[in-house]
């Protein structure tokens, strides 16, 4: 593998710092040198080295999804996720793994699978190099309860094959359940603590025993995995808190006593909140026949309102929330996520300088490896992404595949970036 | 509308692929086409048109392998193919697909797959161009009998996945899995008429099936208009796919005098796919696997070579076609080595360098069925094309080298695109 040196770029380190003028050494599939170069400091020459002129380019850490569902296929309903086989469906998760790469998402953090290997598959399939795609925490379906977010069965068709969570009512069910998916290897177990209003079972309704989330959470721990909640109601984020769930998806409804868990344990959680399925969901899915009126009926406009109050104040608080919101819908399309930073100015306040760390900074921890990445330091690996523009005059470039000029994930170009060329010619041999 | 995307290649030593002596000149591709070949030593005006100059490189018809089995996951055994789970052995069959357009391969024809949809999925993804691949016939499992070659249950474990082909008895039971591979829309459906000495107890000169069983799946097949392919090593089973009007043959080892009567009478419609290369390997290059020649030789693999190098000299000169595809896929015959079957051709089948190629070429657009307008460097076919740094008459060789083959168009998109002559390696972005 050929060094890289990049010269000439604006470095976004991911420490909070302005942008500075300077040159990235990567060796192998470390940041071997970051050097300043705005205050005249010269490059040492460097033999072998493939040299990229950024002309002034925006150089950043590869993001971190922290909430992503390969095998959610971009269509209207839950229960079209399972009409598709397996053979289709494992072929359309490496599809949208690539596109997540594309797109400058140099890792993922699976948050639910749609049939019980295809997670640990696409996991294994990218570490191995038989597909392209980010750095990938591999997830366990959705465990739920019968009747809840993920039993898509029908009274008539019970089939399990029909429903995309794993449903299991009772303790030992679930210790069951929890055990099988360790066995495939997941990183990490998902468990359903609230409701969905659009399944039936409002957001504000809270699911399963104490006592069956503690199995869940005591099984997992034994295996070494982590576990993450689809907690939207107060009960559920709190539970997470008081189980030790690490991962809290959504978390619409924080009352007082929940934000003060939060606080509490600040650095114990990471908060993705989803925010792009609640905005679209309600604003952008008429095509689809759920109208506002509709969706206002089902109570998202009412969620919506609690959950940017609810994060308003976790920022508020210091508490971790990252980008990550539910994509693969319909109206919510696989490559589209990096809205989600785009949401966080608008709605919860941050800064583009908040933004931007939420989904690099973070993304370390978020992957389980620290400072290792998410940085543009030495040493750090070399998840590196060049922009033709400034995230932090404008959040929304990143959401332009067009902008973000090359993605390199571990020290390799998986988009190199463009060759200027002055004619068509090729020579051959 | 926009125009159409153009590719000149200049300078080029054609090799037509009909049996006609290469000859310089240049082609040129628009869209999916050949649209222009001219016989020259000039270049032709590029237009707008990508211009490759290919410095007197051999330009030919891209290659098609008449046998393949993409998701055989090179393992040495027959069960380890059954012990890679679903999602795994799709992600296989997507990279040995990509592999075999990389190695030249512009077209495969599936001679069955290891789990009952592997192969029409595989199929679909290339043809929306959600994977890349070569042009593709989907086939079915091997369709066998209770211990025939395919059957890989054990007697304590009687369950169906364990079996990368489907165990059927009787006629109806046939017709019944004949029509399921239809519904799941196969383009050829794959019975196992003979043994094969890999299988203990079914040598290859055993017989499996009855007629009425044969017939049961010929009457469904013929209804949809889709193609038996038959696994055919024993002379009595080459025989019955000729009485029941199957008109590809995949091995044909053993044959007498009425068996190559009947090839002969039919040979305007019948293909034999011999699968030369596994043989070769499994007498000569199995031993790391525990294979060693004196076990081969004792499972009959000697006598069955022998056989099969006379059946098929004689299929030869009586004009049958012979086509390359060797059962590529095992540890012993891994993927991709699938033109080492053109040499085993020249050097053992009385084949001369010419033949072969038109084994791959003209006859291969034959195979895929698409004859008159795939298989040939020719005005108005598709463009399918390989670019190699050689003489493959010279030395067919080189068209199982990845350095050799330059370049790899199907369809009029280079799948390996020609090199850059790079002059210095500075990379500007922005």
């Amino acid at each position: 593998m050929a060094d890289v040196l990049f010269t000439n770029v604006r470095i976004f380190d991911g420490g909070g710092e302005i942008p500075f003028q300077g040159e990235v050494l990567v060796q192998g599939n470390r940041i071997s040198r970051v050097l300043k170069t705005g205050y005249g400091a010269r490059s040492a020459p460097l033999a072998g080295a493939q040299v990229i002129d950024g002309a002034g380019a925006f150089l950043m850490p590869g993001m971190v999804e922290s909430h992503t569902h390969f095998s959610w296929n971009d269509q209207p309903s839950l229960e079209s996720i399972q009409r598709m086989p397996p053979e289709e469906h494992i072929l359309w998760c490496a599809q949208v793994a690539r596109r997540y790469l594309d797109m400058g998402w140099t890792s993922c953090v699976g948050a639910a699978t749609a049939k019980p290997r295809l997670d640990v598959v696409i996991r294994n399939a990218i570490n191995d190099g038989t597909i392209i795609g980010p750095r990938y925490l591999a997830a366990s379906q959705e465990i739920t309860v019968p009747g809840g977010l993920g039993d898509t069965t029908a009274p008539h068709l019970p089939q399990p094959e029909f429903a995309f969570g794993a449903v299991v009512s009772g303790a030992e069910e679930m210790r069951r359940c929890v055990r099988m998916f360790c066995k495939y290897g997941v990183d990490s177990l998902k468990i359903n603590l609230s409701g969905e209003s659009i399944t039936g079972m409002p957001s504000e309704m809270s699911q399963f025993t104490e006592e069956e989330i503690r199995t869940c959470v005591e099984e997992a721990k034994a295996w070494g995995k982590r576990v993450a909640a689809h907690a939207r109601s107060t009960w559920s984020i709190k539970q997470c808190v008081k189980l030790g769930i690490e991962v809290i998806y959504h978390a619409s409804f924080a009352d007082e006593e929940a934000l003060d868990l939060l606080e509490a344990n600040k650095f114990n959680h990471f908060v993705a909140p989803g925010l792009a399925w609640l905005i679209n969901t309600c604003h952008h899915a008429s095509d689809w026949g759920l109208t506002p009126e509709v969706t206002r009926k089902m109570g998202y406009h009412r969620e919506l309102e609690a959950a940017i109050e609810s994060m308003r104040a976790m920022r508020r608080r210091g508490i971790r929330i990252l980008p990550g919101g539910d994509y693969g819908f319909a109206w919510t399309p696989h490559g589209t996520n990096a809205k989600d930073l785009e949401y966080f100015v608008k709605y919860i306040g941050m800064s583009t300088m908040e933004a931007l760390l939420s989904a690099t900074a973070w993304g370390g921890p978020m992957m389980k490896v620290g400072k290792e990445l998410g940085y543009i330091r030495e040493g750090c690996l070399a998840d590196i992404l060049l922009i033709d523009g400034d995230p932090l005059a404008d959040i929304t470039v990143l959401q332009d595949r067009a902008r973000i000029l090359a993605v390199m994930k571990d020290g390799h170009f998986h988009r190199a970036p463009p060759v200027r060329q002055a004619r068509s010619t090729r020579w051959a041999a | 509308m926009t125009a159409m995307r153009e590719t000149l290649f200049n300078n080029v030593r054609i090799l037509d692929g009909s049996g006609q002596q290469p000859y310089s000149g240049s082609v040129r591709v628009r869209g999916n086409r050949i649209v222009q070949v001219n016989r020259s030593g000039g270049s032709a005006s590029a237009g707008d048109a990508l211009v490759v100059d290919a410095g007197g490189a051999t330009l030919m018809p891209g290659m098609t392998e008449a046998h393949t089995h993409f998701s055989w996951n090179d393992a040495a055994t027959l069960a380890g193919i059954q012990t890679m789970p679903l999602e795994e052995h799709v992600l296989w069959s997507a990279k040995v697909a990509h592999n075999y357009l990389k190695a030249g391969f512009t077209s495969c024809l599936g001679a069955a797959c290891a789990k009952p949809r592997l192969d029409v999925v595989i199929r679909n993804a290339i043809q929306s161009g959600q994977i890349p691949g070569p042009r593709y016939l989907a086939a079915s499992q091997e369709i066998t009998v209770p211990g025939g070659l395919g059957d890989e249950m054990l007697p304590h474990l009687p369950f169906p996945e364990f079996s990368f082909g489907v165990v059927v008895n009787g006629a109806e039971d046939l017709r019944r899995v004949t029509r399921t591979f239809l519904k799941y829309g196969v383009d050829s459906i794959k019975l196992n008429l003979s043994g094969d000495n890999f299988v203990p107890g079914a040598d290859a000169k055993t017989t499996w099936m009855t007629d009425a069983e044969v017939a049961a799946c010929a009457e469904e097949v013929r209804m949809r208009g889709k193609r038996i392919i038959v696994h055919a090593r024993s002379c009595a089973s080459v025989k019955q796919a000729l009485r029941h009007g199957i008109r590809l043959i995949y091995h044909a080892s053993f044959t007498d005098t009425e068996a190559l009567d009947m090839l002969e009478a039919a040979r305007d419609e019948v293909f034999v796919a011999p699968g030369i290369g596994i043989l070769y390997a499994l007498l000569h290059e199995a031993e790391p696997w525990g294979v060693t020649h004196a076990q081969a030789v004792t499972m009959g693999y000697e006598e069955e070579w022998a056989a099969a190098c006379e059946s098929l000299k004689a299929m030869h000169r009586r004009g049958v076609r012979v086509l390359p595809g060797g059962d590529y896929g095992f540890a012993f015959n891994p993927h991709l080595k699938n033109a080492r079957d053109l040499e085993l051709f020249v050097k053992y089948l009385g084949f001369t360098p010419m033949e072969a190629i038109r084994s791959c070429t003209l006859h291969g657009g034959e195979v895929m069925m698409q004859q008159h307008q795939l298989g040939l460097i020719k005005e108005g076919y598709l463009a399918d094309l390989l670019l190699l740094d050689g003489d493959p008459l010279a030395s067919l060789s080189i068209l199982r080298d990845p350095k050799r083959i330059l370049a790899v168009m199907k369809d009029g998109v280079f799948a390996k695109e020609p090199p850059i002559g790079r002059t210095h390696a500075w990379e500007m972005a922005a």
